[in-house]
Protein backbone atom coordinates (compact mmCIF):
# COMPACT_ATOMS: atom_id res chain seq x y z
CA UNK A 1 0.00 0.00 0.00
CA UNK A 2 1.45 3.36 -1.03
CA UNK A 3 1.55 6.34 1.32
CA UNK A 4 -1.16 8.03 -0.81
CA UNK A 5 -3.47 5.02 -0.59
CA UNK A 6 -2.89 4.88 3.14
CA UNK A 7 -3.79 8.58 3.46
CA UNK A 8 -6.90 8.16 1.30
CA UNK A 9 -8.13 5.27 3.41
CA UNK A 10 -7.42 7.22 6.59
CA UNK A 11 -9.47 10.16 5.24
CA UNK A 12 -12.28 7.85 4.13
CA UNK A 13 -12.58 6.12 7.46
CA UNK A 14 -11.72 9.03 9.77
CA UNK A 15 -15.28 9.16 11.27
CA UNK A 16 -15.29 5.42 11.89
CA UNK A 17 -11.83 5.58 13.48
CA UNK A 18 -12.99 8.47 15.69
CA UNK A 19 -16.05 6.43 16.74
CA UNK A 20 -13.92 3.38 17.63
CA UNK A 21 -11.48 5.52 19.65
CA UNK A 22 -14.42 7.20 21.42
CA UNK A 23 -15.96 3.83 22.29
CA UNK A 24 -12.63 2.48 23.61
CA UNK A 25 -12.06 5.57 25.77
CA UNK A 26 -15.61 5.51 27.18
CA UNK A 27 -15.41 1.76 27.86
CA UNK A 28 -12.25 2.37 29.91
CA UNK A 29 -13.81 5.28 31.79
CA UNK A 30 -17.20 3.71 32.55
CA UNK A 31 -18.00 0.04 33.09
CA UNK A 32 -21.66 0.73 32.24
CA UNK A 33 -20.85 1.92 28.71
CA UNK A 34 -19.98 -1.28 26.88
CA UNK A 35 -23.12 -3.25 27.73
CA UNK A 36 -25.84 -4.59 25.44
CA UNK A 37 -28.60 -2.63 27.18
CA UNK A 38 -26.66 0.63 26.89
CA UNK A 39 -25.97 -0.09 23.22
CA UNK A 40 -29.68 -0.60 22.55
CA UNK A 41 -30.40 2.56 24.53
CA UNK A 42 -27.99 4.62 22.40
CA UNK A 43 -29.46 3.19 19.18
CA UNK A 44 -32.99 4.00 20.33
CA UNK A 45 -31.97 7.57 21.12
CA UNK A 46 -30.26 8.20 17.79
CA UNK A 47 -32.86 6.52 15.55
CA UNK A 48 -34.80 9.75 14.98
CA UNK A 49 -31.64 11.74 14.30
CA UNK A 50 -30.53 9.10 11.78
CA UNK A 51 -33.84 9.42 9.89
CA UNK A 52 -33.66 13.23 9.83
CA UNK A 53 -29.92 13.34 9.12
CA UNK A 54 -30.28 10.87 6.22
CA UNK A 55 -32.60 13.32 4.46
CA UNK A 56 -30.30 16.20 5.41
CA UNK A 57 -27.33 14.36 3.84
CA UNK A 58 -29.02 14.19 0.45
CA UNK A 59 -29.85 17.91 0.70
CA UNK A 60 -26.29 18.87 1.80
CA UNK A 61 -24.87 16.71 -1.03
CA UNK A 62 -26.61 19.09 -3.46
CA UNK A 63 -24.90 21.99 -1.58
CA UNK A 64 -28.19 22.89 0.08
CA UNK A 65 -29.41 22.96 3.66
CA UNK A 66 -32.77 22.47 5.37
CA UNK A 67 -33.28 24.28 8.66
CA UNK A 68 -36.98 23.45 8.81
CA UNK A 69 -36.74 19.72 9.56
CA UNK A 70 -37.27 20.16 13.33
CA UNK A 71 -40.46 22.16 12.82
CA UNK A 72 -41.70 19.84 10.06
CA UNK A 73 -41.06 16.94 12.43
CA UNK A 74 -43.18 18.64 15.13
CA UNK A 75 -46.01 19.52 12.72
CA UNK A 76 -46.19 16.04 11.21
CA UNK A 77 -46.11 14.44 14.67
CA UNK A 78 -48.93 16.73 15.78
CA UNK A 79 -50.95 15.95 12.64
CA UNK A 80 -50.59 12.20 13.21
CA UNK A 81 -51.72 12.59 16.83
CA UNK A 82 -54.52 15.01 15.98
CA UNK A 83 -55.94 12.82 13.20
CA UNK A 84 -55.77 9.70 15.36
CA UNK A 85 -57.43 11.44 18.26
CA UNK A 86 -59.88 13.90 16.71
CA UNK A 87 -60.16 13.05 12.99
CA UNK A 88 -61.61 15.66 10.64
CA UNK A 89 -64.93 17.28 11.45
CA UNK A 90 -67.27 18.88 8.89
CA UNK A 91 -70.14 20.45 10.90
CA UNK A 92 -72.07 21.70 7.86
CA UNK A 93 -72.18 18.18 6.40
CA UNK A 94 -72.69 16.56 9.83
CA UNK A 95 -69.69 14.40 8.91
CA UNK A 96 -66.88 13.01 11.01
CA UNK A 97 -63.92 11.49 9.15
CA UNK A 98 -61.96 9.23 11.50
CA UNK A 99 -58.44 8.05 10.71
CA UNK A 100 -56.94 4.65 11.28
CA UNK A 101 -53.28 4.34 12.26
CA UNK A 102 -52.35 3.80 8.60
CA UNK A 103 -54.41 6.80 7.49
CA UNK A 104 -52.95 9.17 10.08
CA UNK A 105 -49.38 8.12 9.30
CA UNK A 106 -49.89 8.41 5.53
CA UNK A 107 -51.45 11.87 5.93
CA UNK A 108 -48.52 13.09 8.04
CA UNK A 109 -45.99 11.74 5.55
CA UNK A 110 -47.82 13.33 2.60
CA UNK A 111 -47.97 16.70 4.41
CA UNK A 112 -44.25 16.40 5.28
CA UNK A 113 -43.42 15.69 1.63
CA UNK A 114 -45.54 18.66 0.53
CA UNK A 115 -43.71 21.02 2.94
CA UNK A 116 -40.37 19.81 1.55
CA UNK A 117 -41.69 20.21 -1.98
CA UNK A 118 -42.71 23.78 -1.12
CA UNK A 119 -39.18 24.45 0.19
CA UNK A 120 -37.75 23.07 -3.05
CA UNK A 121 -40.15 25.18 -5.11
CA UNK A 122 -39.15 28.40 -3.34
CA UNK A 123 -35.46 27.54 -3.73
CA UNK A 124 -35.59 26.53 -7.40
CA UNK A 125 -38.28 28.82 -8.88
CA UNK A 126 -37.64 31.98 -6.88
CA UNK A 127 -33.90 31.42 -6.42
CA UNK A 128 -34.17 32.04 -2.67
CA UNK A 129 -31.05 30.72 -0.89
CA UNK A 130 -31.85 27.40 0.88
CA UNK A 131 -30.78 28.85 4.22
CA UNK A 132 -33.39 31.63 4.00
CA UNK A 133 -36.19 29.59 2.41
CA UNK A 134 -35.97 26.80 4.99
CA UNK A 135 -35.52 29.29 7.84
CA UNK A 136 -38.86 30.77 6.81
CA UNK A 137 -40.40 27.29 6.71
CA UNK A 138 -38.97 26.64 10.19
CA UNK A 139 -41.11 29.47 11.55
CA UNK A 140 -44.15 28.71 9.39
CA UNK A 141 -44.26 25.03 10.33
CA UNK A 142 -43.74 25.81 14.03
CA UNK A 143 -46.56 28.35 13.85
CA UNK A 144 -48.88 25.81 12.21
CA UNK A 145 -47.96 23.30 14.91
CA UNK A 146 -48.94 25.80 17.60
CA UNK A 147 -52.18 26.62 15.75
CA UNK A 148 -53.07 22.97 15.23
CA UNK A 149 -52.34 21.91 18.82
CA UNK A 150 -53.47 25.24 20.35
CA UNK A 151 -50.22 25.09 22.28
CA UNK A 152 -51.24 21.93 24.18
CA UNK A 153 -49.87 18.40 23.88
CA UNK A 154 -52.11 15.78 22.26
CA UNK A 155 -51.75 12.64 24.39
CA UNK A 156 -53.01 9.07 24.89
CA UNK A 157 -52.83 7.91 21.32
CA UNK A 158 -53.37 4.21 21.90
CA UNK A 159 -51.14 1.20 22.38
CA UNK A 160 -50.83 0.25 18.71
CA UNK A 161 -49.45 3.70 17.89
CA UNK A 162 -47.19 3.65 20.98
CA UNK A 163 -45.67 0.37 19.69
CA UNK A 164 -43.94 2.28 16.87
CA UNK A 165 -41.84 4.26 19.33
CA UNK A 166 -41.73 2.03 22.39
CA UNK A 167 -42.01 -1.49 21.00
CA UNK A 168 -39.24 -3.82 19.91
CA UNK A 169 -38.72 -6.77 17.56
CA UNK A 170 -36.20 -9.50 18.46
CA UNK A 171 -34.83 -7.24 21.18
CA UNK A 172 -34.18 -4.28 18.90
CA UNK A 173 -36.41 -1.21 19.24
CA UNK A 174 -38.81 -0.53 16.36
CA UNK A 175 -37.36 3.00 15.76
CA UNK A 176 -33.99 1.34 15.08
CA UNK A 177 -35.61 -0.96 12.49
CA UNK A 178 -37.27 2.04 10.86
CA UNK A 179 -33.97 3.97 10.80
CA UNK A 180 -32.24 0.91 9.29
CA UNK A 181 -34.79 0.66 6.46
CA UNK A 182 -34.54 4.42 5.84
CA UNK A 183 -30.73 4.23 5.66
CA UNK A 184 -30.73 1.22 3.33
CA UNK A 185 -33.18 2.90 0.94
CA UNK A 186 -31.14 6.14 1.04
CA UNK A 187 -27.90 4.24 0.38
CA UNK A 188 -29.57 2.51 -2.55
CA UNK A 189 -30.82 5.83 -3.94
CA UNK A 190 -27.47 7.62 -3.60
CA UNK A 191 -25.28 4.75 -4.82
CA UNK A 192 -27.35 2.79 -7.30
CA UNK A 193 -29.77 5.15 -9.01
CA UNK A 194 -29.61 7.96 -11.56
CA UNK A 195 -31.05 10.33 -8.95
CA UNK A 196 -28.14 9.54 -6.64
CA UNK A 197 -25.58 10.32 -9.35
CA UNK A 198 -27.41 13.56 -10.17
CA UNK A 199 -27.36 14.57 -6.47
CA UNK A 200 -23.56 14.20 -6.35
CA UNK A 201 -23.17 15.90 -9.72
CA UNK A 202 -25.22 18.94 -8.69
CA UNK A 203 -23.29 19.29 -5.43
CA UNK A 204 -19.94 18.85 -7.19
CA UNK A 205 -20.55 21.46 -9.86
CA UNK A 206 -24.07 22.73 -10.51
CA UNK A 207 -23.21 24.49 -13.77
CA UNK A 208 -21.48 21.44 -15.20
CA UNK A 209 -24.44 19.29 -14.14
CA UNK A 210 -26.84 21.70 -15.85
CA UNK A 211 -24.78 21.72 -19.05
CA UNK A 212 -24.73 17.94 -19.09
CA UNK A 213 -28.54 17.91 -19.20
CA UNK A 214 -29.48 17.20 -15.61
CA UNK A 215 -32.75 18.84 -14.54
CA UNK A 216 -31.38 20.66 -11.49
CA UNK A 217 -34.77 21.94 -10.33
CA UNK A 218 -36.41 18.53 -10.52
CA UNK A 219 -33.63 16.85 -8.54
CA UNK A 220 -33.70 19.57 -5.88
CA UNK A 221 -37.50 19.32 -5.58
CA UNK A 222 -37.20 15.57 -5.04
CA UNK A 223 -34.35 15.93 -2.54
CA UNK A 224 -36.10 18.58 -0.39
CA UNK A 225 -39.33 16.53 -0.49
CA UNK A 226 -37.41 13.42 0.62
CA UNK A 227 -35.70 15.36 3.43
CA UNK A 228 -39.02 16.60 4.82
CA UNK A 229 -40.63 13.17 4.37
CA UNK A 230 -37.91 11.67 6.56
CA UNK A 231 -38.44 14.47 9.09
CA UNK A 232 -42.14 13.51 9.10
CA UNK A 233 -41.19 9.89 9.80
CA UNK A 234 -38.99 11.17 12.64
CA UNK A 235 -41.98 13.14 13.93
CA UNK A 236 -44.17 10.04 13.95
CA UNK A 237 -41.50 8.12 15.92
CA UNK A 238 -41.01 10.95 18.46
CA UNK A 239 -44.78 11.33 18.98
CA UNK A 240 -45.25 7.60 19.35
CA UNK A 241 -42.33 7.27 21.78
CA UNK A 242 -43.76 9.96 24.05
CA UNK A 243 -47.36 8.82 23.42
CA UNK A 244 -47.94 12.54 22.99
CA UNK A 245 -47.46 15.23 20.34
CA UNK A 246 -45.66 18.15 21.95
CA UNK A 247 -45.94 21.54 20.25
CA UNK A 248 -42.29 22.17 21.16
CA UNK A 249 -41.01 18.86 19.78
CA UNK A 250 -38.04 18.85 17.43
CA UNK A 251 -36.50 22.15 18.53
CA UNK A 252 -32.82 22.17 17.44
CA UNK A 253 -33.18 18.75 15.75
CA UNK A 254 -31.98 20.41 12.52
CA UNK A 255 -28.71 21.27 14.28
CA UNK A 256 -28.24 17.68 15.48
CA UNK A 257 -28.92 16.45 11.94
CA UNK A 258 -26.46 18.92 10.40
CA UNK A 259 -23.91 17.97 13.07
CA UNK A 260 -24.29 14.26 12.17
CA UNK A 261 -23.90 15.07 8.49
CA UNK A 262 -20.75 17.19 9.04
CA UNK A 263 -19.14 14.81 11.55
CA UNK A 264 -19.87 12.00 9.09
CA UNK A 265 -17.63 13.70 6.54
CA UNK A 266 -20.18 15.18 4.14
CA UNK A 267 -18.92 18.47 2.76
CA UNK A 268 -21.18 21.47 3.36
CA UNK A 269 -20.13 22.62 -0.13
CA UNK A 270 -21.86 19.54 -1.55
CA UNK A 271 -20.75 16.74 -3.84
CA UNK A 272 -18.77 14.79 -1.26
CA UNK A 273 -19.98 12.51 1.52
CA UNK A 274 -22.14 9.47 2.15
CA UNK A 275 -25.16 8.21 4.04
CA UNK A 276 -22.99 5.71 5.95
CA UNK A 277 -20.78 8.60 7.06
CA UNK A 278 -23.85 10.38 8.41
CA UNK A 279 -24.94 7.23 10.27
CA UNK A 280 -21.51 7.12 11.91
CA UNK A 281 -21.77 10.86 12.64
CA UNK A 282 -25.14 10.33 14.34
CA UNK A 283 -23.72 7.40 16.34
CA UNK A 284 -20.75 9.56 17.41
CA UNK A 285 -23.13 12.27 18.69
CA UNK A 286 -25.30 9.64 20.44
CA UNK A 287 -22.31 7.86 21.99
CA UNK A 288 -20.81 11.17 23.07
CA UNK A 289 -24.09 12.26 24.72
CA UNK A 290 -24.48 8.88 26.39
CA UNK A 291 -20.85 8.70 27.54
CA UNK A 292 -20.89 12.19 29.01
CA UNK A 293 -24.07 11.35 30.95
CA UNK A 294 -22.54 8.10 32.24
CA UNK A 295 -19.44 10.02 33.33
CA UNK A 296 -21.65 12.50 35.20
CA UNK A 297 -20.34 15.42 33.16
CA UNK A 298 -22.39 18.58 33.73
CA UNK A 299 -24.99 19.21 30.96
CA UNK A 300 -23.37 22.61 30.36
CA UNK A 301 -20.01 20.99 29.64
CA UNK A 302 -21.76 18.43 27.43
CA UNK A 303 -22.88 21.26 25.13
CA UNK A 304 -19.35 22.67 25.03
CA UNK A 305 -17.87 19.25 24.15
CA UNK A 306 -20.50 18.62 21.46
CA UNK A 307 -19.84 22.02 19.90
CA UNK A 308 -16.09 21.45 19.97
CA UNK A 309 -16.48 18.07 18.21
CA UNK A 310 -18.61 19.66 15.47
CA UNK A 311 -16.06 22.46 15.06
CA UNK A 312 -13.24 19.95 14.81
CA UNK A 313 -15.15 17.97 12.17
CA UNK A 314 -15.73 21.11 10.07
CA UNK A 315 -12.04 22.11 10.34
CA UNK A 316 -10.97 18.62 9.21
CA UNK A 317 -13.50 18.88 6.36
CA UNK A 318 -12.09 22.27 5.31
CA UNK A 319 -8.52 20.93 5.38
CA UNK A 320 -9.71 18.03 3.21
CA UNK A 321 -11.36 20.47 0.76
CA UNK A 322 -8.17 22.54 0.49
CA UNK A 323 -6.02 19.48 -0.21
CA UNK A 324 -8.40 18.36 -2.97
CA UNK B 1 -53.88 -1.38 -23.03
CA UNK B 2 -50.81 -1.83 -20.83
CA UNK B 3 -51.23 1.73 -19.56
CA UNK B 4 -54.88 1.11 -18.75
CA UNK B 5 -54.00 -1.97 -16.68
CA UNK B 6 -51.32 0.04 -14.89
CA UNK B 7 -53.80 2.79 -14.01
CA UNK B 8 -56.40 0.25 -12.86
CA UNK B 9 -53.80 -1.35 -10.56
CA UNK B 10 -52.86 2.08 -9.15
CA UNK B 11 -56.52 2.91 -8.60
CA UNK B 12 -57.10 -0.42 -6.83
CA UNK B 13 -54.10 0.16 -4.53
CA UNK B 14 -55.37 3.67 -3.79
CA UNK B 15 -58.84 2.35 -2.99
CA UNK B 16 -57.50 -0.39 -0.70
CA UNK B 17 -55.23 2.06 1.15
CA UNK B 18 -58.04 4.63 1.36
CA UNK B 19 -60.54 2.06 2.64
CA UNK B 20 -58.08 1.04 5.37
CA UNK B 21 -57.17 4.63 6.25
CA UNK B 22 -60.42 6.44 6.96
CA UNK B 23 -63.92 5.78 8.27
CA UNK B 24 -67.01 7.96 8.32
CA UNK B 25 -69.52 8.69 11.04
CA UNK B 26 -72.22 11.24 11.73
CA UNK B 27 -70.69 14.19 13.56
CA UNK B 28 -73.86 14.63 15.63
CA UNK B 29 -73.47 11.07 16.97
CA UNK B 30 -69.85 11.74 17.96
CA UNK B 31 -70.76 15.05 19.62
CA UNK B 32 -73.66 13.42 21.46
CA UNK B 33 -71.28 10.91 23.02
CA UNK B 34 -68.78 13.58 24.06
CA UNK B 35 -71.35 15.98 25.51
CA UNK B 36 -72.77 13.43 27.90
CA UNK B 37 -70.84 15.12 30.68
CA UNK B 38 -68.64 12.95 32.80
CA UNK B 39 -69.16 13.45 36.51
CA UNK B 40 -65.67 12.77 37.86
CA UNK B 41 -66.59 13.55 41.48
CA UNK B 42 -69.44 11.04 41.56
CA UNK B 43 -67.48 8.44 39.61
CA UNK B 44 -64.48 8.74 41.98
CA UNK B 45 -66.71 8.65 45.07
CA UNK B 46 -68.22 5.36 43.88
CA UNK B 47 -64.75 3.99 43.12
CA UNK B 48 -63.50 5.03 46.56
CA UNK B 49 -66.44 3.58 48.46
CA UNK B 50 -67.17 0.44 46.48
CA UNK B 51 -63.95 -0.68 44.84
CA UNK B 52 -61.10 0.78 46.88
CA UNK B 53 -61.74 -1.43 49.96
CA UNK B 54 -61.01 -4.57 47.89
CA UNK B 55 -57.87 -3.00 46.50
CA UNK B 56 -56.74 -2.01 49.98
CA UNK B 57 -57.21 -5.62 51.12
CA UNK B 58 -55.08 -6.92 48.28
CA UNK B 59 -52.25 -4.39 48.71
CA UNK B 60 -48.79 -5.88 49.08
CA UNK B 61 -46.65 -5.62 52.19
CA UNK B 62 -43.71 -3.23 51.67
CA UNK B 63 -41.08 -5.78 52.75
CA UNK B 64 -42.62 -8.45 50.51
CA UNK B 65 -42.58 -6.11 47.52
CA UNK B 66 -38.96 -5.22 48.19
CA UNK B 67 -38.04 -8.91 48.46
CA UNK B 68 -39.95 -9.80 45.31
CA UNK B 69 -38.27 -7.01 43.32
CA UNK B 70 -34.85 -8.08 44.59
CA UNK B 71 -35.56 -11.68 43.52
CA UNK B 72 -37.02 -11.02 40.09
CA UNK B 73 -37.52 -7.35 39.26
CA UNK B 74 -39.37 -7.68 35.97
CA UNK B 75 -41.74 -10.31 37.32
CA UNK B 76 -42.42 -8.46 40.58
CA UNK B 77 -43.07 -5.14 38.85
CA UNK B 78 -45.44 -6.82 36.42
CA UNK B 79 -47.31 -8.60 39.19
CA UNK B 80 -47.44 -5.98 41.95
CA UNK B 81 -47.27 -2.61 40.20
CA UNK B 82 -49.26 -0.80 37.54
CA UNK B 83 -48.69 1.94 34.98
CA UNK B 84 -51.20 3.55 32.65
CA UNK B 85 -48.72 5.39 30.50
CA UNK B 86 -45.49 4.39 28.83
CA UNK B 87 -42.19 5.17 30.54
CA UNK B 88 -40.24 4.02 33.55
CA UNK B 89 -42.66 4.93 36.32
CA UNK B 90 -44.71 2.17 37.97
CA UNK B 91 -47.10 2.52 40.87
CA UNK B 92 -47.75 0.12 43.74
CA UNK B 93 -50.27 0.02 46.54
CA UNK B 94 -48.32 -1.05 49.61
CA UNK B 95 -49.13 -1.69 53.27
CA UNK B 96 -46.66 -1.30 56.08
CA UNK B 97 -46.08 -0.50 59.72
CA UNK B 98 -44.02 2.59 60.41
CA UNK B 99 -42.77 4.85 63.17
CA UNK B 100 -43.12 8.61 62.93
CA UNK B 101 -39.67 10.25 62.90
CA UNK B 102 -40.70 13.87 62.42
CA UNK B 103 -43.77 15.92 61.63
CA UNK B 104 -43.58 18.87 59.27
CA UNK B 105 -46.18 21.26 57.93
CA UNK B 106 -46.56 19.44 54.62
CA UNK B 107 -45.17 15.96 55.27
CA UNK B 108 -44.43 13.35 57.91
CA UNK B 109 -41.18 11.40 57.87
CA UNK B 110 -41.51 7.74 58.85
CA UNK B 111 -39.21 4.81 59.55
CA UNK B 112 -40.20 1.74 57.55
CA UNK B 113 -39.34 -1.83 58.59
CA UNK B 114 -35.59 -2.25 58.05
CA UNK B 115 -33.43 0.79 57.51
CA UNK B 116 -35.56 2.65 54.94
CA UNK B 117 -37.31 5.92 55.61
CA UNK B 118 -40.20 7.44 53.68
CA UNK B 119 -42.34 10.54 53.69
CA UNK B 120 -46.09 10.71 53.87
CA UNK B 121 -47.35 13.66 51.87
CA UNK B 122 -49.92 15.46 54.00
CA UNK B 123 -50.47 18.66 52.06
CA UNK B 124 -49.58 18.31 48.39
CA UNK B 125 -51.42 15.28 47.04
CA UNK B 126 -50.98 15.52 43.30
CA UNK B 127 -50.37 13.25 40.33
CA UNK B 128 -51.80 9.91 39.29
CA UNK B 129 -50.11 7.64 41.85
CA UNK B 130 -53.29 6.73 43.77
CA UNK B 131 -55.36 6.17 40.61
CA UNK B 132 -52.66 4.10 38.92
CA UNK B 133 -51.50 2.12 41.95
CA UNK B 134 -55.05 1.10 42.82
CA UNK B 135 -55.73 -0.13 39.26
CA UNK B 136 -59.28 1.12 39.63
CA UNK B 137 -59.64 2.39 36.07
CA UNK B 138 -58.60 1.22 32.61
CA UNK B 139 -57.32 3.70 30.07
CA UNK B 140 -59.48 2.19 27.33
CA UNK B 141 -62.66 3.07 29.24
CA UNK B 142 -62.14 6.80 28.72
CA UNK B 143 -62.31 8.74 25.48
CA UNK B 144 -59.90 11.46 26.58
CA UNK B 145 -57.12 12.34 29.01
CA UNK B 146 -59.13 15.09 30.67
CA UNK B 147 -61.64 12.62 32.08
CA UNK B 148 -58.92 10.24 33.15
CA UNK B 149 -56.97 12.98 34.91
CA UNK B 150 -60.08 14.35 36.56
CA UNK B 151 -60.45 10.98 38.33
CA UNK B 152 -56.95 11.45 39.80
CA UNK B 153 -57.86 14.95 40.93
CA UNK B 154 -61.01 13.71 42.66
CA UNK B 155 -59.28 10.73 44.30
CA UNK B 156 -56.54 13.07 45.57
CA UNK B 157 -59.23 15.41 46.88
CA UNK B 158 -60.90 12.52 48.76
CA UNK B 159 -57.55 11.59 50.34
CA UNK B 160 -56.91 15.19 51.41
CA UNK B 161 -60.39 15.51 52.90
CA UNK B 162 -61.14 12.13 54.45
CA UNK B 163 -57.76 10.57 55.15
CA UNK B 164 -55.41 13.40 55.98
CA UNK B 165 -57.52 15.99 57.80
CA UNK B 166 -57.87 13.97 61.02
CA UNK B 167 -54.42 12.37 60.68
CA UNK B 168 -52.67 15.76 60.51
CA UNK B 169 -54.38 16.83 63.74
CA UNK B 170 -53.36 13.70 65.68
CA UNK B 171 -49.96 12.65 64.36
CA UNK B 172 -46.98 13.05 66.71
CA UNK B 173 -43.33 12.04 66.67
CA UNK B 174 -42.70 8.49 67.93
CA UNK B 175 -46.17 7.14 67.13
CA UNK B 176 -46.58 3.78 65.41
CA UNK B 177 -48.73 3.75 62.28
CA UNK B 178 -50.22 1.22 59.92
CA UNK B 179 -50.42 2.67 56.46
CA UNK B 180 -51.71 1.65 53.08
CA UNK B 181 -50.67 3.97 50.31
CA UNK B 182 -49.44 4.47 46.79
CA UNK B 183 -45.76 4.71 45.92
CA UNK B 184 -44.04 5.56 42.66
CA UNK B 185 -41.12 3.39 41.51
CA UNK B 186 -38.78 4.32 38.70
CA UNK B 187 -37.97 0.94 37.18
CA UNK B 188 -34.70 2.31 35.78
CA UNK B 189 -33.41 3.17 39.28
CA UNK B 190 -35.49 1.61 42.04
CA UNK B 191 -34.73 3.28 45.36
CA UNK B 192 -36.47 2.05 48.49
CA UNK B 193 -35.10 4.71 50.79
CA UNK B 194 -36.83 8.11 50.60
CA UNK B 195 -40.05 6.94 48.91
CA UNK B 196 -43.02 9.29 48.96
CA UNK B 197 -46.18 7.62 50.17
CA UNK B 198 -49.60 8.94 49.19
CA UNK B 199 -51.87 7.45 51.87
CA UNK B 200 -55.16 5.72 51.22
CA UNK B 201 -55.64 4.46 54.80
CA UNK B 202 -53.71 5.51 57.92
CA UNK B 203 -54.24 4.28 61.43
CA UNK B 204 -52.36 5.52 64.48
CA UNK B 205 -51.71 2.37 66.52
CA UNK B 206 -50.24 3.99 69.63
Amino acid sequence: MTANNYKNNLNKFQSLIALIILCIVLSLLSNKFFTASNGVNVLRQIAVNICVATGMTMIVLTAGIDLSVGSVLALCGAITAGLLKNGWQFPTLDLFVGFTLLGAILCAIIIGAFLGFFNGLVITKFKVPPFVATLAMLTIARGFTMLYTEGHPISNLGTSFAFIGAGSFIGIPIPVWIATVVVLIAVFITKKTKLGRYIYAIGGNENAAKLSGISINRVKLIVYSLGATLAAIGGIIVTSRLDSAQPNAGISYELDAIAAVVIGGTSLNGGRGSIWGTVIGAIIIGVLNNGLVLLNVSPFWQQVVKGAVILLAVIIDKIGDKKE
Amino acid sequence: MKKLIKYIIYLLILLIVGYNSVYFKKLSDINKLSTEKFNAALFSKILWEEKMPQKVDSSIDFSQLKQAVNNNEADALKKHTNAMGIGNYRYALIKTKATVLSVYEDEVTIQLPGSDTATIATEYIYGNAIRDASELVAISDFPNTTELNSISEELNKIVRTYVLTSFKKMVKKGQTLTIIGAVELNKAHIKWNGLELLPVRIQIVN
